[in-house]
């Protein structure tokens, strides 16, 4: 199991960070609803578009009205056709959301293990 | 039935369709290389971790099933697309994807370890060995660049912006995680931890002197006549606060930002006593006693412009409604006094009265009522009863007010 399968939920904000970071949930805020509602997509999509690739989960943040994806792929696929996954992702999440996308991505040879069950 | 339930069945299917079906050409994962599970023992980078148990060490170590044969042979179950474009068998060695505008069907690997986007900075430099036949994968992995980073490289061209970790230009030996039992935390290589934090590996003090040196050209300088903070309310008597927010998402729009407080001391505004007191009686709560400080909040209108214009309109129209005098105001009573006024109250008159009884009595000749009220026990009288009425009752005020009455009634000791 990876370390974030490893901890349950409750290990959040003590051995887990946040899978999202944006300013919707903090005090006083507003968008949180609007945000939850695009990174539910955002995952779904990253895990069809990529398929079998994603190693772990998917990371989004969002600075101002910029989200970067940063992804943990495996290296299954050659460069030039995750070359072209990832300007596909952007360029279809930059049209559908109206604001810039940029991913980052981090290849592993193979799945981190934190431990076994 | 929620999101992920529905859609579940159909990741699956599409798995089980992919992997009875022999591969495709577009997507052709060896099992040797890439999936869920892991990788051949040579090709292992990752340090050695958690040790797995029995079964699943079988799993790892034997060798995968042979990847499918697809190629010149299996011409006749490649996607029509396909199979105009045959690759001559002779053919060693690919050109890198820079020439890889026509799609070639890629049997057996050619792995390229570093991905495309994590040393972003040299490039996709793959060292692009022999395209193998069926079988043997060479694992060619490009190692990271932190392996060519020197001591004293400048740190703000690794990071120019604000960007995720990346273990792989970070020559640093992170540990992040809780660690297992006898463990030590996970290492920095697909660490999701050090990816989900923000870091501020962008903001170096160097690099950030390099901004500061940027944006000198578009900033003016103080102005030299305002050095203290008395010249600054001396010139600019009002304050005007207005809060600007940022949030991620795609809307700048934020209500709160139409909020607009002005702030002004009284002393530095043209007011007598009559209309000092007016005005401090029409604001109510927006007065400061301590600070003498007037604030106006305004958040009715809609624009933040509007606002700032309506709160300059109320002061203006309290200024000059304080400088009027209505007729009623004629009717001001004495619970309507901000401050203890001697003259004309109850405490005079006992005082005029015990004094007048006192002389009566002593049969001196009627001396008048302004000789006393002049007089300098009356006055003193009056000042310690003023204090104790406005300040409070404090030690010395009532031992002023002790001094005054003996005076006042000539008792000694």
């Amino acid at each position: 199991m990876t370390y974030e399968q490893a901890h349950p939920p409750h290990y959040i904000a003590h051995r887990k960070g946040w899978l999202s970071l944006h300013t919707g949930n903090l005090h006083g805020e507003a968008g949180a609803a609007e945000r939850a509602v695009e990174d539910s997509f955002l995952r779904r999509f990253m895990y069809g578009t990529f398929p079998g690739l994603l190693a772990d989960e998917v990371v989004l943040k969002r600075r101002g009205n910029l989200l970067v994806i940063c992804a943990l792929l495996s290296r299954a696929l050659p460069p030039s056709k995750i070359y072209f996954l990832v300007g596909y992702t952007e360029t279809l999440l930059s049209h559908f959301y109206k604001c810039p996308v940029r991913l980052e991505l981090q290849t592993v040879p193979a799945r981190v293990v934190y431990k076994y069950l | 039935m929620p999101f992920e339930m529905r859609f579940e069945p159909i990741f699956r299917a599409a798995a089980a369709v992919r992997s009875r079906s022999p591969p495709d050409p577009w997507y052709s994962p060896s099992p040797r290389n890439g999936g869920a599970r892991g990788s051949s023992p040579r090709a292992q980078r990752v340090p050695p971790g958690p040790v797995p148990p029995r079964s699943v060490r079988a799993e790892l170590a034997g060798p995968g099933p042979a990847p499918a044969a697809v190629g010149p042979g299996g011409a006749a179950r490649r996607p029509p697309w396909r199979r105009g474009l045959a690759v001559l068998p002779g053919r060693a060695v690919v050109r890198g994807p820079a020439g890889g505008s026509q799609p070639r069907p890629r049997w057996g690997r050619a792995a390229y370890s570093s991905a495309p986007a994590v040393s972003g900075k040299e490039g996709p430099q793959q060292r692009e060995a022999s395209v193998r036949r069926r079988g043997r994968t060479p694992q060619f992995a490009v190692p990271p660049r932190t392996e060519r980073m020197a001591v004293d490289q400048d740190w703000s061209s690794v990071y120019p912006t604000a960007a995720a970790f990346k273990p792989a230009s970070v020559p640093l030996p992170i540990r992040m995680g809780y660690p297992v039992k006898r463990g030590v935390p996970p290492p920095k290589e697909g660490n999701l931890e050090l990816i989900k934090i923000p870091n501020f590996l962008h903001l170096t003090p160097p690099a950030i002197k390099k901004h500061c040196a940027a944006l000198k050209d578009f900033c003016t300088e103080w102005p030299s006549a305002l050095d203290s903070d008395e010249k600054c309310e001396q010139h600019f008597p009002i304050e005007t606060e207005t809060v600007d927010y940022v949030s991620s998402g795609t809307s700048i729009r934020n209500p709160k930002a139409r909020v607009v407080t002005l702030r002004v001391k009284l002393s530095n505004l043209n007011l007598d006593d009559h209309a000092k007191k007016k005005l401090v009686k029409l604001v109510g709560e927006r007065y400061c006693r301590e600070t003498d400080v007037l604030t106006i909040v305004t958040d009715r209108c809609p624009l933040r412009r509007q606002n700032y214009d309506y709160g300059m309109h109320l002061l203006t129209v309290l200024y000059h409604e304080s400088w009027k005098t209505e007729k009623w105001e004629s009717e001001k009573s004495e619970e309507d006094m901000e401050e203890y006024i001697w003259e004309n109250s109850r405490s005079q008159k006992n005082a005029l009265d015990t004094l007048l009884r006192i002389k009566a009595s002593e049969n001196v000749s009627n001396v008048s009522k302004e000789e006393l009220l002049g007089s300098e026990v009356v006055t003193n009288y009056r000042n310690s009863v003023i204090a104790l009425k406005n300040e409070g009752e404090t030690e010395s005020n009532m031992s002023q007010y002790k001094e005054s009455v003996k005076k006042l009634l000539n008792i000694q000791a």
